[in-house]
Parts: structure tokens; sequence; C-alpha cells
């Protein structure tokens, strides 16, 4: 076939690198700014002072989140996946809803329902310190752990399972021994959105009172003008970071070993009898209530007595607007970056691993390294412009949208790679010699073999970017246009001014709009072959 | 098979058009058609609805559009450095004097001497020195307490809340807030490094639990009885007083506010401020919505919408809530000095470990 003579001379695996490279820029300009900042003696200060405090606080918050979140979101994934109950149609997209839900906006409307004068004072701990804010994170955080778990049970064979059940192991045990460590991968990737996620926070834990790393740094930029220290304190993120890459890659290479390609025998769905649906609808309940329901009738309660948000329906079309342009073009670059991670190429893995490190920084230092990068860019493509047309180049990039869905792309890299890289550790490279013995190139094999296994990882990366898009600040604020308002500015404004009445309709419309993809790519996962229902 | 048919190449190619396409529509908006007056580019880190009702005033009376971009102090700062020459800033907003201070000097201001005459209304301790700056609202750091267990003889002084009679009654948020800098460092000018620092080790020794929550939080925790005195900002009463909710006026009532004293130098006032961008590229336009600030309509928007104190004297306004609090006798160092103070005041909060 001479069609496929361009497809194998052309290597996709380059672009895809330095498209992930281009991402990590922003990340290497404050990398850059760490190395060859000024140094002043606030380091010294700082470690005198408050570092070991900031460290044992991101310990404690990452350490409950995670646990927490695992502890959620495996086993409803589990549920939601393998057995039938009233409402599990619903609840399949349901769990995922509390994503939506900002992690500050839950964290400020649970504080006020726990606070002495609140509702519930008396009654539960108040939700704060450390602690507070690791159950916070993670009930807002789980349906990452939850989706790609999903994801892979369903798209799991029942062989491993079954055969572990034939072999006497009960229901818990065949789902310990076997399908949980098949899933290891997928929740090792959600854990590590979710510690990654908690790391970066600000708004959730200054508000909680549990100061950790990404408090400090903000604090030597904001408080002291240091710049250069918080962007060395961001490179102790960046480096947790790669370690917790570190660990999610060998889980997902010992994974492999075992995994079964090709031939998959579809899992069957077992159908509950009365008592335990019942406990499967309210296990199924509890997490959105604490996630979502709870907060935001919170958010909703003081609403009733605030007057209503200006021109929030403008602000609904550009957040809607920013999150899709922004979740297509991270399906591409996470599918992209994973190729590129798949290939082994060491260059290539490398650009792919820094671009995923973004995800670790608080927004505020990766708008900061934004920022910095586009000041550059902007200086070259000046000078350029005035040797060869004269003047300066007609276009500023920073208040542009072009400025906002790069800025994304480097900063949620993470959260679009992960996904991707889950799905395409299903196509064994068995496959793949498979294909090429049949005389397909790699263009043909991505398109014919690995299509149709990872359109589901794609569109579930697709998802995640945007509704963290929807959820964006930082950066959006700093580099938007002028008089462009989205939903989570709005809501941020008005909730770090303390107006949680008026927070709440912007925090509100956030959900609402998070709610039809999720319903539609929930369906669209599980559509098909994962179907069929049981009685036992 | 060709390129274009794989997944990946395609997708890029789909997205890659689209951000062309998206790139020009994000352009930064010019000085607008000449004959129009234009427009004045604003960038604020505040969000209400008094400078909303100002703005728009403003295009109504001059005919000069308005455009906002709205954002944390240090961001504003950071992407106004980045911008340089090409920053499209004319005019910029922050509501913390350190902010301002930090923005001279890193030398995005330029000095107003159209102003001065509009300015002359303002006290000089609410303006820059070399007029870079000004303030055109103020708002009180006081302290709110709970009348049945506390007189306001106690509370009149910010100095007695180090006392060991305090111990276990104070609330206060944490230092990340710079409402706590910009008070510890009007203290510093006060008193000196340290004796605010003695200060602020007693307060953390007094704190009825650890920092949590906003100034609101704080207030609601005195009228729950968790602590007898909160250090606050006066508006923030005043909006729970003000409020449409039952609930928070209740707790409103439960509090007195105390414009305490700095060391018998006045109360504590920091400002909303406001400066000319060093490169303004509508600088006309920028004076002249500098000018507007400081009529007597927006001044009353401020006071009667936000709950803040009118920068200009003898402002008339109506909010009986900040009527009862009284006009603040405010201590008169110039609001320079807590930029000066700000870094030095921090690094006490971290040695003292106020959370």
């Amino acid at each position: 076939m001479a069609v496929n003579a361009p497809t194998r001379r052309f290597d996709p695996v380059w672009p895809a690198a330095f498209a992930a490279l281009i991402c990590a820029a922003p990340l290497l300009a404050v990398a850059a700014l760490a190395v060859f900042g000024p140094w002043t003696d606030y380091m010294v200060h700082l470690v005198q002072t408050r570092l070991p405090a900031y460290l044992g606080h991101t310990a404690l918050v990452t350490i409950i989140a995670a646990g927490l979140a695992g502890v959620i979101g495996a086993p409803l994934a589990w549920l939601v996946a393998r057995y039938a109950f009233p409402g599990r149609g619903v609840f399949e997209w349901l769990v995922a809803l509390p994503l939506a839900m900002p992690a500050y906006a839950a964290a400020y409307a649970w504080y006020d329902l726990t606070q002495g004068f609140g509702p519930l004072g008396g009654y539960v701990p108040t939700v704060r310190g450390p602690v507070g804010a690791g159950i916070i994170f993670a009930v807002t955080l789980y349906p990452y752990v939850y989706l790609l778990a999903r994801e892979a049970f369903a798209g799991q064979s029942a062989d491993a399972y079954d055969a572990a059940r034939t072999l006497g192991e009960s229901p818990r045990g065949a789902f310990l021994r076997a399908a949980l460590p098949l899933a290891r991968p997928a929740i090792a990737a959600g854990l590590a959105l979710v510690v990654m996620e908690s790391l970066a926070d600000y708004g959730a834990v200054v508000h909680l009172g549990a100061p950790t790393l990404s408090v400090g740094l903000i604090r030597a930029w904001a408080g002291e003008g240091a710049t250069a220290d918080a962007a060395r304190l961001a490179m102790i993120l960046v480096a947790i970071a790669f370690v917790l890459f570190a660990v999610e890659r060998s889980q997902r290479r010992r994974a492999r070993q075992s995994a079964p390609s090709g031939k998959r025998r579809p899992p069957r769905r077992v159908k509950l009898a009365a008592p335990a649906a019942a406990l499967a609808v309210v296990a199924c309940s509890i997490p959105v209530l604490l996630g979502l329901v709870i907060p935001m009738g919170r958010l909703g309660a003081r609403a009733l007595s605030a007057p209503l948000a200006s021109d929030l329906l403008e602000a609904a079309g550009n957040s809607l607007f920013l999150a899709c342009l922004s979740g297509l073009v991270a399906a591409a670059l996470g599918l992209a970056a994973a190729y590129a991670l798949r290939s082994g190429r060491k260059p290539a893995v490398f650009a792919a691993r820094l671009a995923g490190l973004g995800y670790a920084v608080p927004g505020s230092v990766a708008a900061l390294g934004v920022l910095g990068l586009f000041g550059l860019a902007q200086s070259w493509l000046d000078t350029g412009w005035t040797f060869a047309f004269g003047g300066v180049f007609p276009a500023l990039l920073t208040g542009s949208v072009f400025a906002l869905v790069f800025a994304y792309q480097s900063r949620f890299a993470a959260a679009a790679i992960s996904p991707a890289e889950s799905a395409l550790a299903r196509v064994t490279p068995t496959l793949d010699a498979a294909s090429r013995t049949l005389g397909a190139g790699p263009g043909e094999t991505a398109w014919r073999v690995h299509r149709p296994l990872i359109s589901s990882g794609a569109m579930l990366a697709a998802l995640l970017v945007f509704v963290e898009v929807l959820k964006e600040l930082p950066a959006t604020m700093i580099l938007r246009p002028f008089n462009f308002e989205t939903l989570a500015v709005a809501a941020h404004n008005y909730a770090s001014d303390e107006r949680l009445g008026e927070a709440a309709a912007p925090a509100l419309l956030i959900v609402l709009i998070a709610l039809p993809p999720m319903i539609w790519i929930a369906r669209r996962i599980t559509g098909g072959a994962t179907g069929r229902e049981i009685t036992r | 098979m060709t390129f274009f048919s794989s997944p990946i190449h395609r997708l890029a190619l789909l997205a890659g058009a689209a951000l062309f396409a998206l790139s020009a529509c994000g352009a930064p908006e010019g000085g607008g058609d000449a004959g129009s007056p234009g427009d004045v580019n604003v960038f604020s880190a505040r969000h209400y609805a008094s400078d909303e009702a100002v703005y728009a005033a403003f295009t109504e009376e001059t005919g000069i559009a308005v455009n906002v971009v709205e954002a944390g102090g240090d961001l504003l700062i950071e992407r106004i450095r980045t911008d340089g020459d090409r920053s499209p800033a004319d005019v910029v907003i922050t509501v913390d004097a350190g902010r301002l201070w930090r923005a001279e000097q890193a030398g995005l201001f330029q000095p107003v001497p159209e102003l001065e005459d509009a300015l002359s209304a303002v006290p000089d301790n609410l303006v820059h020195p070399q007029n870079d700056w000004f303030g055109f609202a103020t708002r009180v750091r006081g302290i709110a307490y709970a009348p049945g267990r506390v007189t306001a003889e106690e509370v009149a002084d910010f100095t007695d809340l180090a006392g060991e009679q305090w111990r276990g009654r104070v609330c206060v948020r944490s230092s990340n807030n710079v409402y706590n800098q910009s008070l510890l460092a009007a203290l510093i000018a006060a008193v000196g490094t340290e004796a605010a620092e003695a200060w602020a080790h007693g307060v953390v020794r007094n704190l009825a639990r650890p920092p949590q929550g906003g100034d609101t939080d704080q207030v609601r925790a005195v009228a729950a009885g968790q602590c007898d005195v909160a250090i606050v900002n006066h508006y923030y009463v005043a909006r729970l007083a003000r409020s449409g909710d039952a609930a928070d006026r209740q707790v409103a009532d439960a509090v007195e506010f105390a414009m305490a004293d700095l060391a018998g130098r006045g109360a504590h006032v920091n400002i909303s401020g406001a400066g000319l961008a060093a490169g303004a590229p509508n600088r006309d336009n920028a004076v002249a919505f500098l000018r507007f600030l400081l009529t007597e309509d927006s001044q009353r928007a401020f006071a009667e919408l936000t709950n803040e104190y009118p920068a200009v004297e003898g402002i008339a306004y109506e909010n009986p809530v900040l009527a009862a609090y009284g006009t603040p006798r405010a201590d008169p160092v110039n609001v320079n000095a807590l930029g000066d103070n700000a870094a030095e005041a921090q690094r006490i909060f971290d040695r003292v470990g106020w959370p």
C-alpha cells in the first residue's frame, strides 16, 4: 500500500513531544526564576520559622485527601461498574459531579455550616485545620479516582474476577485480589491527580487554617515580594509531583505485565437484592451529599438573602466557551503526550512528564510562569517585527483568549495526560505488533486499532479539563481580556470578600454547566458492551 | 491513508485552527475611534456594586467607556510589569496601601499634578508623598466585642489586647491576610519593631482558637461566645448589620464595634487607593476617571453601597450604621508606611508563630 509510505517516514512522536514541551514552558520559566532569581535572606528566615509547619501540614492534608478519596472513589466505581441497583444509571454520572464544586467554595460552605454560630455548630466538629482541609479535598476530588477506576473496571475483562471466584474467593476477596490490582494504574493516576490538586490549592487551606506549602509560597510572593523565593518553594511542589509520577509509573509497569490484551469478555452486572440495593443507593448518595448537595445548599440558603450578581449569563457563556475549547485542545494534547510516553523514547517521555508537573503548582504561580513566558515571547516578537516590518508586533499576547487557552493547557496537562495514558495502557505492544504484521503503518494502527480502545479515555481527558477550566481562577483573572468575566471569577470575587450568598449563584451555574457533558460522556464511556445484566 | 487520518492529527489540526481564529478576537482594545471620547482601562483589585455604579456614572457623564480587568493586587502588578511599555493599563486600583506601595516601587505609577486641587480635600496621610497614588475610600480595622462581657474602655487601644487579662478571649484571622499585615505595619510605625513584635507575641498567646475563616467569621465567633473580642474591618460588621438575612442582623446586634486606637495615635485606617499607570495610553481619560472617583456622588456611593468611609472630607451620606460608628479619628501616619513596613510585619508574624 503506497499510501502508507508517508506515515511510515513521519514519526508523530516528535511533534507530540514538542507540544508537551511547549506546555511545560511556563513551568520552566518558574524554574529559571528559581535558579537565577536574586537570593535574599528570606529562605533562611523561612527555614527557621514556618517551613517545617508548612511541610507537615502539606503531608497531613495530602495523605488524608488521597486516603479518603481512594476509599470513596474506588469501591464506588466497582459498585457502579459491576452491580445493578435502582438508580444506577443516574448515579453513574451523579457521583462524579462534586468535581464541579470548587474546593474553596466547599470549604467556605462547610466552615460556615459547622462553626459556632452555624446551623450545625455544636452538633458536628467544626470543619477546619489540616484534617478538615483533607476531608474537603477528599469529598470534592474523589471523582478523579472514581472516573478513572470505573473506566478501568468497566473495560476490564471479567476473566480474572471470575477465575478468582471459581477458585473460592468471596466477591470481596475477588475484588481485592483480582479486580483491584488490575485497576491499579487507573486508581494511582486518579490519586495522583487528587494529591496534586490538593498541593496546588490555596483558597481552602487558608480559610480552614491549614497553611500548606502553597500558602507559604504565596506569602513569600504577596507579603515579602520575593518572587524568586516563591518560585523556589514551587520547585518543592514540583519535586513532590515528580515522585508521585514515578510511583504511579512503577504501578503501571507492574500492571502491564499482567494485563490481558485483545480478547475481552465484557463483565456482567450483578443485580442486587432489595436490602443490598438500598445500601448501594445510600453508599452512592453520601459522597454526593457531602461534596456537592450540602455545600451547595448552604450557599443557596445564603443566596436567598443576597442580591443576584449581574451579568451571570454572559459569564456563563464565557466559561462555557473557554471550557469547551480547552477541553478539545486538551484531549488532543493529552493523547499526543500519552503517545510520546508510550513510545518510550527518552526525550519524548521527558517532555510529556514535564508537561504534567504544572498541575501541582498553585494556579497563581503557574500564571506567573505564563506571564513571564509571554513577556519574553512578546519582546522577541516585537524585535523580530521591528526588523521585518517596523513598529511592534500588532497583538499583545496577554489579555487574549489564546493566552488563556495556552495557560490552561500548561496548567492542566496532567489531567489530560493521565486518562489518555491510562487508556493507552490497555493497548498492549502485542496489538501493535499484530497490526504491523498485517501491514498497517503507525497512522493506520492509531486509527483502526488504538482509536476504538482509547476514545473513552480521550473523552475523559476532555471532560476533566473542561471541568477544571470552569473552576480555574488565577490564570483566568490575570490573562483575560477586558470586561471578560467567568463564573469562577465571579464566584471567587464574592466568596473571597465573604459574600457567600452572592457567590452561590455563579457556583451553582458552574455545576449546572458541568452536568450535561458529564452525563453525555458517562453514557458514551459505558454505553454498549458493558450493559448486560444478570440475575443471581 | 493520509497524514490527517489519524485522530491525533485531526484533533490537533482542529484545535490549531480554532486557536488561530481566536487569537484574532483576543486583540487588546486600543484608544477607540478618532472623534469619540475613547476608553479608559482600569486594572482593579476591587469587586463591588459601588464601583460598577461609579463606572456607569462616569461613562454616562463623559462618554468614555470603562474597560475593567479585576484580579488580586499582586497579579495585577505582575501583569502590568510583564506588559511593560505595551501595557494597556491606565488606572490601577487596589484595596490595600501595601499593594500600591509595591506597585510604586516597581515604577508602575506616574504623578498626577492635575489632581492637586481635587486632592486638597483628602487628608495628607491618605495620599502618596509624591502624588503617585491616593486613597479614595477608607476602611477602619478595629475591634468587635461582646458588650455583656467587655466594656468599651477595655478595647479602647489595640496595645491592650496583648495583656494577660485577654488570655483565651481573642479571635483574629490568619496572618496571611493583608489587613493584618497592614495593622502590624502601622503598629511598627507607631511603636517600633521590638514593641510591635512583643505585642504580636502577646496576641498569639491570647488567641481563643487557631485562626480560621474570614473577618465575618470572627464576628460570628464573638456573637456565638467563642471569644470576647475580634480584630476585624468595620465594613464586615456593617454589612452584617445591613444584611437582608435576619440571622446576620442577629449576629451584628450581639456585638459592638470599637475604633480602637493604635498606641494612642488614633484608629488604624487602610485605603482603597488608585494611581495613574506610568505608560497610560489614555492619559487624559485616566486623569478624568481618577478625578471622578473623588466627586461627591462617587464618594457617597462608596459609603452607601460598600460601607467604606469617604476619603474626601465633609461628604454627607446616608448610612445609619456608619453614622452610628462615627467618623474615625485616624492615626496620622501616612499610609505609605504600611508598605514600608509590610515585609518586616510578615517576618514578625512568622517569628511569633501567628498562624
